[in-house]
This record gives structure tokens, sequence and C-alpha cells, in this order.
């Protein structure tokens, strides 16, 4: 009797599911083998991130204060991938929205209550104005929106770079490369954790929401998933193009105004942290799903922390992030071989 | 330095010794494919120095044939005999080896590179060290050799069709194919190409090689084959001398002699009657966007209550008139009237709201979004409106309940409303599809080849679903392949080709013979109008 | 809310507060000015967990090089405590995980060998319990205190060679950031030069990074190419010192002893030595005996010039070593009166600078360009 592997179009929710805690636990035996290689014992490695991640306020605080704009940079990627734009823009994004934010927060005198909410409103705006020109661009004259947010990502940098070394600098003279403290910060609720983890989670309810209970959401997953059929159902497909991809821009601009806000609390060249990167592996890992983002966020804000825990053993940046790609990457192997089956020839 | 040998005179004909195996014999060949029979026990002989016909209607598995000779297929049944030694082809590597090469419809070159890159390109021969003057020169050598002009050192991407098609072929043959085959090379040849390609294809088995040519095109059939072998349904209809052919006996074999009349035209009593027009087009014209006309002219009028049929080969425009007559493309000229309102310029959402359904031809393409729910599918008609949508939201609920009644409706049975519409088979799709479709078209339903992909019980069923709309009143564009579809249940039937339609004749009234020709290109002109018939 | 100019003016306001007692005293060796906090409790030598945050990668054979050599100290004068250290440290967020990580293992003193900023400060603030020192650092906390060098004195020793073997009288500077740093590094160099050759001059170009050899031998370059015949810079690599020695100018270095790029050009280095500041932290801290302090680390104990060059002339040397000797004595160069790059007169005659005030200082003296 003979065996042969068959592809299925989607796989069970539960075989998915199943493949993809393989797929960590081989990444993390892989990654074990490879330390002790190097000469560390990986059991006393991972009893230390696990230790020091979930059983301190230390580390659960450092997630929650990681995750808060992987949630929002994740979530931009996924909401333009509702629509088929791929938004690897993010970091762009993020730097606009913070600059944005900046800016309100510098110059605008006013009472924290106005001017906090204010901007929030301009990190949205910021963000969403770095992505119009990529959007029109895709919506008018059908150019990869692939290349052109990329390229935007180094405009963003350099642009905060000039502004945080050059006309923002600190008047005080005391900071390096960086603007002056914000006159107002977003108010932390849990150690170091601010408020903007809250917002992050009702940000994306709102937008899955929005997706699955709205007639426009509906438009734009069908758009997504095949704007042939939007244009048999006569849907406006480009007009949904548009204000998708300027949604996922703003969202992508709220994370950088929380950054900036909560976090860092000054502008300053490199701020984002390569945020809006690893957004797009948020998104892959969610499936592109604006709530499954939350978990996807919550497991890259865990990678990471146990990425520091692991620098401070003596392990090199170079090999914490090798083991980050590692597990991505049998995350994604694992994603693809549940679409697998073995039946009988 | 030897001198090059003088040419020797071709032979204009070249006739194998008396005994010789044929180059190539299929026996018995059959090829299953869920729910549908691409081939079965198909027998085909190809002598040396004959130019070999394949003709059938689109779908008739002349293709799939030609997949499994060349080795991308493998037969369920039946065995493949290459000069008189039975062979199996793992993959088209070894088919070529074996000296059997195809040239597909779509080219399999690198546009970037040169004819001496794509020529060299995969080939065992190329030598190891290789520069662009070495490729060049074994090119023209080449080329030479077997008769062919091109311009090595031209890009593929500066290339005419034509010339592409030409590098295509001498791609195959200095792989040392003996045997050709061409898949409808012509449909993307000027007549100038196409003839000098004929001349080629002389040339090659006047050496002792053979040609396979596939076609739906009756005249060049007759210009160019030797023999003629016709499919239809996947299985063999006849092999014909050509020289004993006439365009109307090849006509009959391809679209099938005897039509089983099982009748749907009749109506019941409380049927609507054939009415006013609906739907009117004027001198419609079209291009697919890359400056090709695929609909040159075109008229035609839609009466509520009938079933006006669409014959013609695929890609004469059919998709294009669909697109049309849906708002889902912009004629560039004409006038397009819905009820005596000027709808020239409406989009597809205007047409729907009018009352047009459609049931496109490649569902999965265009009139499904498949990585989507299939709750999400089954209300892509009627998600704006209540009780799905009030105003801004979207009711899930509602939305399933509504796909429920739809899938009872199509007999499709779902286990979890929840999953891809993709999991679901071709058939189940087209079901859904077409329910939901009829759902929304109180004027005007389109169908494009409703029943591809169907089993017989199925196809009966969606035939029933058509008749069911025109007893309502409703006015039915009904796009087939299949001739005995067309006569069964059409009031009328126009025949298109190249954008055009060549006429227009009433069911009761239609000779086969007149609808094939017409199919391959022959206007129906007044004494040939069936009146005599 | 946290006021920024508030704060700067309360750090320096605490260094001034402590001058009182030691930091006018700049050769008796290690200088500490208790604060007021009560200091935090001892711990058992093989309890203690002592962290390093790096700026650079410790093989620089620059400033995190000497840092490593000062935990490598640590780790020898306190064997049965831990040690731990985390290289690249980046100036942003990360930073701040990275020191809070330290205290999550229990880390008892946490160091920084660079500047921070808020990223040190907010870390420390909220964990009272944890000793920490930033380099480099004005913001002081009842657990965060600050250390650097008096690396001025040496600069100006440096300078007075400088001048002494330039021919054209024009100096270059290779400057990072217009920190400090660089101007007290620039104006001591100068000073030090026009007290022997008072036509002087030096032009500084800024380069943006700490490390970057690339742009450090474009500016070399050009700063030859503009004249100078005598090379200073505040660089951890020795890109600079290359092309003074390929283009037959000179060059005076700053961390470690890296003539070996280029023993012809090689004037000296401003060397530093943390080894013995660090062992006597981790004393404290272990004893109970730990207050923050801001400690500028004296010439002679802790930075000073390094073993002059094979090209430097004997006599050059010898007169550059008797102003070491007078300084090591008591003496300072900084006195009144001083005028900035405008003619303005910064310090009045008669006005000796604090260590305080070179600490902070923030404008370039007549004769500086490109600051």
């Amino acid at each position: 009797m003979a065996y042969r592997i068959q592809r299925i179009p989607s796989a069970p929710p539960s075989v998915a599911l199943a493949a993809r805690g393989l797929a960590i636990v081989l990444a993390l035996v892989t990654a074990g083998i490879v330390l002790a290689a190097l000469g560390f014992n990986p059991l006393a490695l991972g009893w230390q991130v696990l230790r020091t991640t979930f059983g301190s306020s230390y580390g659960l605080e450092d997630v929650g204060l990681l995750v808060i704009p992987l949630i929002f940079t994740g979530l931009a990627v996924a909401v333009g991938q509702k629509i088929g734009a791929q938004n690897i823009g993010a970091e762009g994004q993020f730097y606009a929205g913070a600059f944005a934010a900046t800016g309100v927060a510098l110059f605008v005198p006013g009472p924290m209550a106005v001017i906090l909410p204010l901007m929030f409103v301009a990190g949205a705006i910021g963000g969403a104005i770095w992505i119009l020109i990529p959007t029109l661009a895709r919506a008018y004259a059908d150019v990869n929106e692939l290349i052109t947010t990329l390229l935007l990502n180094f405009v963003a940098t350099l642009l905060v770079y000039w502004v945080a070394t050059g006309p923002w600098l600190d008047p005080s003279g005391r900071a390096l490369a960086t603007t002056a403290r914000l006159p107002h910060e977003v108010p932390e609720f849990w150690g170091i954790v601010h408020w903007g983890l809250p917002v992050a989670v009702v940000v994306v309810l709102l937008v899955g929401a929005l997706f699955a209970f709205t007639r426009w959401g509906y438009e734009v997953r069908i758009a997504g998933s095949n704007p042939q059929a939007a244009r048999y159902a006569g849907m406006p497909f480009r007009r949904h193009l548009i204000m998708v991809m300027l949604l996922s821009g703003a969202i992508a601009g709220l994370a950088g105004m929380f950054e900036v806000a909560g976090t860092v609390h000054r502008l300053q060249g490199g701020i984002s942290n390569n945020f809006g990167y690893l957004g797009i592996m948020v998104a892959v890992l969610a499936r592109a799903s604006p709530i499954g983002v939350l978990p996807a966020a919550a497991l890259m804000a865990i990678i990471l922390n146990s990425g520091i825990v692991l620098q401070t053993q003596g392990i090199t940046v170079s090999t914490v992030l090798a083991i980050t790609g590692l597990i991505l990457f049998y995350t994604a192997i694992g994603d693809e071989l549940a679409r697998y089956r073995i039946v009988r020839a | 330095m030897i001198a090059p040998e003088p040419p020797v005179p071709v032979p204009t004909r070249f006739v194998p010794p008396p005994g010789t195996a044929p180059i190539v014999q299929l026996r018995g060949i059959a090829k299953y494919f869920p729910g549908v029979i691409a081939n079965e026990d198909v027998d085909l002989d190809v002598m040396p120095g004959e130019i070999h016909a394949l003709l059938g209607e689109n779908g008739a598995g002349k293709s799939t044939l030609m997949n499994i000779l060349t080795g991308i297929y493998q037969p369920d049944a039946g065995e493949i005999v290459i000069d008189g030694y039975p062979q199996s082809f793992a993959s088209p590597v070894e088919a070529i080896a074996a000296g059997i090469g195809m040239v597909h419809q779509h080219f399999k070159l690198v546009k970037a590179f040169t004819v001496a890159e794509n020529i060299h390109l995969g080939w065992s021969d190329t030598p190891r060290a290789v520069s662009a003057a070495v490729l060049e020169r074994r090119t023209a050598e080449l080329a030479q050799a077997l008769n062919l002009t091109v311009d090595p050192a031209a890009r593929i991407g500066e290339l005419s069709t034509g010339e592409q098609q030409r590098v295509e072929i001498l791609r195959v043959l200095t792989r040392k194919a003996r045997v050709l085959i061409l898949d409808e090379p012509t449909a993307v040849l000027t007549p100038a190409e196409a003839h000098e390609l004929f001349r080629a294809l002389k040339d090659f088995v006047a050496r002792g090689n053979a040609v396979i040519f596939i076609s739906h095109k009756l005249d060049e059939v007759l210009e160019i084959s030797d023999r003629v072998t016709v499919l239809r349904g996947g299985r063999k209809v006849a092999t014909e001398q050509t020289a004993g052919c006439t365009e109307t006996s090849l006509a009959r074999l391809m679209v099938g002699r005897e039509i089983v009349l099982s009748d749907m035209r009749g109506r019941s009593a409380g049927a609507a009657p054939i009415g006013a027009p609906v739907m009117t087009l004027e001198d419609i014209r079209a291009d697919d966007g890359q400056g090709h006309v695929v609909l040159d002219g075109l008229s035609l009028v839609l009466r509520a209550g009938e079933i006006l049929g669409i014959a013609g080969v695929a890609g004469n425009g059919q998709k294009e008139l669909t697109q049309v007559i849906t708002g889902m493309r912009q004629a560039a000229s004409g006038r397009i009237l819905v009820d005596g309102a000027d709808f020239s310029r409406a989009g597809a959402a205007e047409f729907a709201d009018f009352g047009v359904g459609h049931i496109p031809e490649d569902r999965l393409h265009s009139g499904l979004a498949p990585s989507l729910s299939i709750t999400d599918n089954a209300v892509l008609r009627e998600y704006d409106r209540p009780p799905l949508s009030g105003g801004f939201g979207f009711n899930g609920r509602a939305a399933t309940a509504l796909a429920k009644d739809i899938a009872e409706a199509a007999s499709v049975t779902v286990p979890d409303f929840g999953m891809p519409v993709r999991n679901l088979s071709g058939g189940n799709q087209q079901r859904l599809v077409a329910r939901r479709e009829m759902r929304i078209a109180s004027r005007v339903l389109v169908a494009a080849y409703p029943s591809r992909g169907l089993d017989v019980g199925a196809i009966n069923m969606m035939m029933r679903y058509l008749v069911e709309l025109r007893d309502k009143g409703v006015a039915v564009l009904f796009i087939s392949e299949e001739l005995e579809e067309l006569l069964n249940l059409s009031d009328r039937i126009a025949v298109m080709f190249h954008g055009r339609v060549m006429g227009v004749v009433d069911t009761a009234e239609a000779d086969i013979d007149t609808i094939g020709l017409m199919m391959g290109g022959k206007r129906l002109t007044d004494d040939a109008k069936g009146r005599g018939h | 809310m946290i006021n920024i100019s508030d704060l700067t003016r309360r750090g320096f306001l605490n260094i001034g507060a402590a001058a009182g007692a030691s930091l006018l005293l700049p050769k008796t060796g290690l200088i500490s000015s208790a604060r007021a906090a009560a200091p935090l409790p001892a711990v058992a030598e093989e309890d203690a967990v002592i962290a390093w945050g790096y700026v650079g990668p410790t093989s620089d054979e620059g400033w995190t090089y000497a840092h490593d050599l000062g935990r490598q100290a640590v780790a020898a004068a306190f064997p049965k405590a831990k040690t731990l250290f985390v290289e690249n440290v980046p100036y942003s967020a990360d930073a701040s995980r990275i020191f809070r990580q330290f205290a999550a293992e229990g880390a008892n003193m946490i160091i920084a060998n660079s500047n921070y900023g808020d990223f040190i400060y907010d870390v420390a603030k909220r964990t009272p319990d944890v000793a920490f020192y930033e380099c480099d650092g004005r913001n002081p906390l009842d657990n965060l205190g600050t250390y650097y060098v008096a690396h001025w004195y040496p600069s100006y020793i440096a300078g007075v060679a400088a001048g002494l073997m330039s021919a054209s009288g024009k100096l270059g500077y290779v400057a990072s950031f217009p920190v400090p740093s660089v101007y007290s590094g620039t104006n001591a160099f100068l000073m030090g030069a026009r007290s022997v050759k008072p036509e002087a001059t030096l032009q500084a170009i800024v380069i943006n990074s700490w490390f970057d050899p690339q742009a450090a031998a474009q500016a070399g370059t050009a700063l030859i190419d503009n004249g100078a015949d005598v090379l200073f810079g505040i660089m951890d690599e020795a890109a600079y010192l290359q092309v003074a020695e390929q283009r037959g100018a000179k060059a005076v270095m700053w961390n470690t002893d890296i003539r070996r790029y280029g023993p012809q050009a090689y004037i000296s280095s401003i060397v530093v030595d943390f080894n013995a500041w660090y062992v006597e932290q981790v004393r404290r801290r272990i004893a109970g005996e730990w207050t923050p302090t801001e400690d500028i680390l004296p010439i002679g104990s802790g930075v000073d010039r390094d073993a002059w060059g094979e090209t430097v002339p004997a006599e050059t040397a010898a007169q550059a070593d008797a102003i070491r000797d007078k300084i090591m004595g008591g003496w300072s160069p900084f006195e009144g009166e001083i005028k900035d790059a405008n003619g303005n007169v910064k310090v009045a005659a008669g006005h000796r600078m604090t260590e305080v005030e070179l600490y902070n200082w923030d404008w370039s003296i007549e004769g500086v360009t490109g600051l």
C-alpha cells in the first residue's frame, strides 16, 4: 500500500495550532542545541528566561510595555493585508506619528487632558500622511506599495534623526541627540506600563469589529480576498483601498505616538527600534487577523524580552536575533506543513 | 575547416517505407479528474512525414491528451508507444529525450534574455564555457540547419509574437524533437505569420518528422493537415484523411452528429411569454485593455422571458460580452439600453440593482472570494440590504441565515459555513453562485458556461434553474460551448466569432451545420439562414 | 512632570555642593562626595551581582575595552561576586530594558559606561535598592551616581607637545558631538598649544559618532588638507591616526595605547584606567557603605597621558612633562582671563575654573572653529 502527500487548501484550526506549538518547541530545541554547542547550558538559560519573564513584575511589565508598539504596528500591517496591500512602511509611519505627536507636545501649550488627545490625533494623521503618496500611487497608477512604503521608511528615519539632532535638539544642551523631554506623558497604570496598552487593545477590538460587523468591513474583506469579485459585485475597490491604506498608516503612526509619549518621552533617532518591521512578523503570525494580532504581538514581545534576558547572560545580540528568526522561520514552515496530509494512494 | 555541404533539395513529401511503425501511437488512453472524464479510450497514430491535426471544441480533451503524451500527466489507463516500443514519460524532460516536444499556447521564454540565451537555457548540449558570441553563433547555425530565421542577439521582449513562437519552435527542435506538438499555434499569429509557420512545418515533416497540430479552426485544419483526429467529450470521434473532408463534415464531427433532444423549450401554462426587449446592445466595441479589439461592433437584443443562447468557440469575445452587459467593463463605443434607459456608463452596482444576475465563467476568479467563508461569499449580492445591513452595520447572523437558505436551494451540503469557499468542490461552488445570482436576477441573468465542471445530474438541475427564470419573465443570456445544451434550452442562438455576432437563428429552425460553420468564422448569408430547412 | 532645565541645574548644584569638600583638590586620589542618602544595605560577596552596560564592544581597543578591564579587576578582587555585562547597549528604550533585566537578575550595582540619559534615570528611579552609576551622567538620584575622568589635564599636556611639534600652528580635532567632553578637550588642547605657540588655532569637524572609522578618516583627511599638522579627537578607534601616519602629520589619541596603528604619527594618548575606582565602588557597595557619588577621576589616578611616541623629541617630552608635574603639584592652567570664540570674557581674570565648570564646559575658547 503506497502513501502520498496531499495538499489541502486550508488547515483545520486544531492542526494549525498544533503545528504552531510544535514549531516553537522545535525552534527552541534547535536553539538549545546551538547554545549548548556554544558552551551554554540551555536548560539553565531557559529557566532563567521563564523565571525573569513570568516570575517577576520586571519581566511582565517589560513584556507589557514591549507589546504596545507591536500591537499597533502588527495591526497596521494586518489591516493593509485585509485589502491585499502590503504596508511594509509601518516603520516610516511610526516615525511620522512620533514626529507629529512630538511637535504637538513641544509646541502646543495646554493642559494634559487636551494635549494628549491632540497628540493621539496628530500621531494618527502623521502616520496616514506618510502613507498617502504610496496609497495614491497604488490606487491611481498601480505602483507597487511594497517599494514605495519601504523607501519612505528611510526618509522618515533620517528626517527624525535630523530634527532630533538639529532644530528640535534639547535646548538644555545636555542631551546628545534627542528633543527635550515631552511636557506631557501617557500616564502609567502598572509599573512602567502606560495606558497605551489598554488603548491598543481597544483599537484592536474596534478594528476587528469594523471588519466583522460593518458593511464597509465586508466590502473590504471581499476586495482583499479577490479584487475581481469586488468589481463583479460593484464595490468601489479604489475608494476602499485608499481608506484601508490610510487607516493602516494611521495605526502605525499611533505606535510612534505612544512610544514617544509613553515609553521614551523624547523624540530621537532610532526610536522605532524596528517595531515597524517587527509588525510585519506580528501580522504574519496573526494571519492578518486583527484579533489575532493580540496573541501574536504578545508572543513577539515575549520573544524580544527573552532576547534581552539572553543578552545579559552573555549571549550576543546576533545570536539572540538568530534564535528569534529561527522561531519565526519554524512557525512559517509549520503553518505551511499543517496544510499537508498523508493519504493512501 | 570543412566547407558546408551544399543544401540538399528537400522532397516535397516524405513517404515512409511500407511497414514503418507509427512514430507515435496512443492506445486506449484514459485520464480522469475528480468528476470529469478528460480522456477515455483514445487511440491515435501519428506517422512519420505527416501533419496530424487534433480537432475539437474547448474542453474536448485535446490538451489533456497532449499533456499525457509529453509527460506532464500520467495516463490512468492505456499506453504510449514510440517507434513501436512502449514508453512511459514521468516528465516532459523524458518526453523530449524520446523526441517529443511541445510548443504551448503560452510561451515558456525568458523575456529579458536574448534568443540565443533562451535556446541554450536548461539544455545539456550547452557548452560549459559560454559567452554571448559563442551562444549566438551556435544559435545561428542551428537556426540555419533547421531552416528557421531568428536573430540570435535579439531580446525576447522585443520580438513579435510570431517571432517568439519561432524561437519556441527552434528551442524544441534543437532538442532533437521528431514529433512537434503545437497547441493552437495560429491563435496568436497574423495571417502572414501563420502562413510562414505552415511552410516551416511542411519543411519539418518533409524530413521524416511529424507534427501534431491542435486546433479548432476548420479552415486551417483543412489547409495544413494530412490527417485529422476529432475529439469530443474526451473521446475520439474519428480519424479521417483530410483530403476527404469538408468544413461541414468536420464541423459536424466536432460539435456532434446526434443531438439527444431533451427539449426544454416548451413552456408550461403559467409561464411568461416572450416579451419586450429588456436589454439592447447596439454596436458595442471594446478592447481588452492591451489594445486588442475583443468586441467588434456587436449588437444583441435580450427579451423578457426568453433564453438567448450564445454559441461559439471560447475566446471569441464571450467573456468580454458578459462583462460589458453586467457593468464590469465599459464599452469603448456603442450603447447599452436597459428598459430604454442608457446604461452605457453604468457600473456593476447599477446593473445589479436593476436586477442583472451574473454567473461568471471563471467563478473562483471573479464570482467568489476564495479565502473567505461560504457565508461571506453566499451573501455577496445581498449584503447591502436588510436584514443583513441596516445602514452601516453588517449582521453576521443574518448573513449565515441567508447563506443557509442559498445552500439549501442549491442542494449543497455545507458542514461549516465559516469554512473558506475554496474548500468546496467546483460543482458546489457553481451551484451556490448560480442560486445566489438567481435571487437578484429579477430582469436579466447572464450565465456563462454554467454547466462547466458539473456532472450530468447537476447540469440538468442547472438547466432547470434557467428555465425557471425564463418562465418568470427574466431575460436569460446563456453562453455555452455545448451545442446540445444550446439547442435544448435557447429560444434563439447567436453565434460569436472574433468579437462579432455571425448570425442569430431561431432554435426551431436551426441547422447544426450552419452553426458549426458560423463558429468557424463563416458569416450567415441569406440563403443559409435556415429558411430552407 | 519632569522639567529638564530644573534637573540639570540640580545636577550641577549637587556636584557644586560636593565640590566644596573635594572636587577642588583634583590631585588627591579618588574624589568622592557623599550625598545625604542613607547607604544601601550590605550584601554578602557571594550574593553580589555587579552588571555593566557597555556602549561599544569589549573588543574596541578603546573606551569599552578600558571599562571591561575594570570589570575584570572587580572580578579578581571579589572572586565570589558575579559580574554581568552586555555589549553594544543601544541608545534607545532597549537600554532601559537591559538595565531593568539586570535588576531582575538581582544586580546590586548597575554601571553604564556612557550617558544613557532618561533610559537609565527612569530605571534607577524605580529601583531604589539598586546602586547605579552612569559615566558622564548629569542627572543624579539618591541611587544614581556619576563618574568621569579629568581628561582636560592630559589634553592640556598633549596640547603643549602638539604646539611644540606643529609647524603650521594649525591643529585639527575629530569631534563626535558638540558636548562638554568635546569642548573641554578642544579647549584644553588648544590652550596647551598656545602656551608655547600663542598663534595656534584649532579646527574641529563633528562626525556625529563615537565610532565611525570611515567618517573619522574623512574628517582627518579634510583637516590635514586645511593645513592642520597635528590631529586630536575623541574616537574609539584609530582611523585618524592612520591618516596622520600616511600624510606625515602627528596625532594625539584617546583611551588606550594604540601607537602601533601609526608609530611615526603617535604623540600620545589620553589613557584611562577605571580599575581602582570600580573596585572601590564595589567594595563600598558590598560593605554597606555605598551612597551615590559624582566622581571625576583625577590625572594620575584614572586618566593620564600615555608614554610619549617615538618621534616626540626628548626636549618636547621633557617640557610637557614639566607642565604635568606642575599640574600634579596643584597648578591649574584653566585660570582667567579666558575668552570664548566670540571674544567675550567668560572666565574673569584670576578665577580658576572648578572641576565642575570644566566638566560642564559648553563653549569654545578663542581660536577654536567648527563647534
